[in-house]
């Protein structure tokens, strides 16, 4: 278990001639978790959210980052603004300057980098959210889910340790909302503390590592989201609904269906719960292949011909640069979010299929599918589409 | 309500990428030219250059320019008829004596005034529009910095800038729901409604300035307002291009000084 990033202890917080909005909440968030905040409309998340980087003083109680107490005068607040970065949930008022470049360069050059730096940073947190090329664009001209990425990439170019987003995914849609979702995932495998508020059950079931729910200013359940989300009493509570998986598990159990082992987490899960209960197997006999193609690493040309001599392969592409690789070699991607899961259930049917992503994430395919192969005891064989020159480079990833 | 911000087309015109010094030196180059020439003739040809460059050049819709010519012109046409009709001369084609301290005529002298005030309208106008067609805000900031102007003046520009739209998105919702409830229908609804569509706009614009400070303050604001990105090389092809039309102007002005068409 990693270290705790930031706590909360016994906090509680009223708005002047108002409600009390936070009565007495006391938690701790570790490093590189996925934490989501759900609860109905005024049940204190942003408030609670606005502790995190000193906007809002508790009245009482006490926060900490780090394990060192939180402090309010301004040298203290700068530090931990720059290691916490909040994204509003209104991206127009978040961002302040005519240009997307301005706007990314808001942050570092307040924190007094040189001017050389600021150009570098702001590029590369463009880079990270897919919007080079939009640096000289003014803000009212671009859509609300680049805007969302113009504010997130204000925020990454101030390099914090945790980034708190308020709704990051309001008002944007399916799609937009699952690649805001997806850029989050990438950025936690690259080592940030991600803290969200949402309503969106269905989205953040299976992203969050750990669920709180609020409601009222208090803390309702804070646990896995299997069992956060499990209990139907406190979701109803809450005002939320039950995520499908859940719910369907659950009408599966009320029918008597004895249904083996834990909660389902995603459909994989779900899948494998259904065949042990039906003791069949909808299995291919020779499961497909997952082939993984590091987009930094892999010749296009190679690429593109690779995919040729494969006509109709289901492609998948994780993480910010390959999907624009992707959208740049006009690959069509028939995966952009939960793509490994997806990848496995087309490998149980013996389809092969291809995932496209960056140096960072190749790693993480691999555990996954081990993880997989290790619980469910078959066989999936990865591969990595390797530099050009080289042979396929193959790797068994096998339960004995 | 709102017609197409001239900023939005300028953020889209053909010429976005050349650098802002070469455009803003036509644009300023040629309004000068204007003032100092003499004759009806090279305003006339100023204008016809850049709106060319505007039309052609940097891809302008000509139902946009003609919109947004036509009220300067229609005011210029009637400062003209009152110059034509006022100011006298000897060669006297027609003559109205209204009063015995007051008669209107119609001379060669005021005719050549006339023609000579709106070709200079003309020139300006095309310069003027050259200008805020083919060079965005955002572009105008980089040369203000780089001509020393306050960095306090700057950045609140920027400031207002990007709050203008916000603040013009508003407004166009809180007056779009006003229309759809019938907020306009009678002439005591719309005094109404626009006295409340104001109230809005101050109340959201207060709530905007409340978000943005604290928005500056997330990211660790520090009396320091953003660099300005960098603007584009100058390059040699509109560099010379923008060069021989001065000259060529300038030359015109000269040679053509005191022309007069009748």
């Amino acid at each position: 278990m990693s270290s705790i990033i930031l706590e909360a202890r016994d906090v509680r917080y009223r708005y002047p001639r108002g409600m009390e909005a936070i009565c007495g909440i006391s938690f701790h968030i570790r490093k590189k978790e996925k934490i989501a905040l759900v609860g109905p409309n005024g049940a204190g998340k942003s408030t609670l959210l606005k502790m995190f980087n000193g906007m809002i003083r508790p009245d009482s109680g006490m926060m900490l980052f780090d394990n060192q107490p939180v402090g309010y005068d301004t040298a203290s607040l700068r530090t931990l603004r720059k290691r916490v970065g909040f994204v509003l949930q209104n991206p127009d008022r978040q961002i302040i300057a005519p240009t997307v470049f301005q706007d990314v360069a808001f942050g570092p050059t307040n924190l007094g980098l040189p001017e050389q730096e600021v150009k570098k940073t702001v590029t590369r947190a463009l880079r990270h959210v897919g919007l080079e090329g939009f640096e000289r664009r003014p803000p009212h001209q671009i859509s609300g889910g680049e805007k969302k990425r113009v504010a997130i990439a204000g925020v990454l170019a101030m390099d914090p340790d945790v980034l708190v987003l308020d709704e990051p995914t309001s008002g944007l849609d399916p799609s937009g909302s699952e690649d805001i979702m997806d850029l989050l995932d990438e950025l936690n495998h690259e080592g940030k503390t991600i803290i969200i508020s949402t309503h969106n059950v269905e989205l953040v079931y299976p992203w969050a590592d750990r669920a709180i729910l609020m409601l009222e200013g208090k803390i309702l359940e804070e646990d896995i989201p299997q069992k956060a989300f499990g209990n139907p009493e406190y979701v109803r509570r809450a005002h939320l609904s039950l995520p499908t998986l859940l719910e369907l598990h659950r009408e599966l159990q009320k029918r008597g269906f004895d249904l083996q082992g834990k909660k389902p987490h995603t459909v994989l899960d779900m899948m494998d719960c259904i065949e042990t209960l039906l003791e069949k197997t909808s299995r291919h006999p020779r499961p497909g292949m997952i082939t993984i193609c590091n987009v930094d690493r892999f010749n296009h040309e190679s690429l593109l011909s690779w995919i040729s001599a494969r006509p109709g392969i289901p492609v998948g592409a994780m993480g910010t640069r390959a999907k624009q690789q992707a959208e740049l070699l006009q690959i069509r991607l028939d995966f952009t979010y939960g793509v490994i899961d997806k990848c496995i259930l087309k490998a149980l049917l013996g389809e092969n299929t291809l995932i496209m992503t960056n140096d960072s994430m190749v790693q993480r395919v691999n555990q996954r599918v081990d993880t997989y192969c290790q619980e469910s005891g078959i066989r999936i064989t990865v591969s990595q589409l390797g530099p050009a020159a080289q042979p396929d480079q193959e790797e068994n990833r096998s339960v004995p | 309500m709102f017609e197409e911000l001239l900023e939005d087309i300028a953020q889209k015109n053909a010429l976005r990428e050349v650098n802002p010094y070469i455009k803003l030196t036509a644009g300023l180059g040629a309004i000068l030219l204007c003032l100092l020439s003499t004759g009806y003739f090279p305003p006339l040809f100023i204008a016809l250059v850049l709106t060319g460059a505007t039309l052609f050049l940097a891809r302008i819709e000509a139902k946009m320019y003609a919109g947004l010519f036509i009220v300067p012109l229609w005011f210029a046409t009637m400062s003209v008829a009152g110059i034509i009709l006022i100011s006298g001369g000897h060669d006297i084609f027609w003559r109205w004596d209204i009063l015995p301290s007051l008669s209107l005529s119609i001379t060669r002298e005021s005719i050549n005034q006339g023609i000579f005030v709106f070709c200079r309208v003309l020139g300006g106008m095309s310069a003027l529009c050259f200008i805020s067609l083919t060079t965005p805000m955002t572009d105008i900031f980089t040369v203000f910095r780089r001509c020393r102007v306050p960095e306090t003046v700057i950045d609140l520009m920027m400031i207002i800038y990007r709050t203008i739209f916000i603040l013009l998105d508003q407004v166009v919702q809180v007056y779009n729901a006003q229309v759809m409830r019938l907020g306009y229908s009678t002439w005591q609804e719309s005094l109404n409604s626009f006295a409340s569509l104001c109230g809005a706009a101050f109340i959201s614009s207060w709530d905007a300035g409340e978000d943005l400070i604290r928005a500056m303050d997330a990211r660790c604001y520090d009396g320091k307002f953003a660099l300005l990105g960098e603007t584009r090389p100058v390059e040699k092809i509109p560099c010379l291009a923008v060069g021989i039309f001065l000259i060529l102007s300038t030359a015109i002005v000269i040679v053509a000084g005191n022309q007069t068409l009748i």
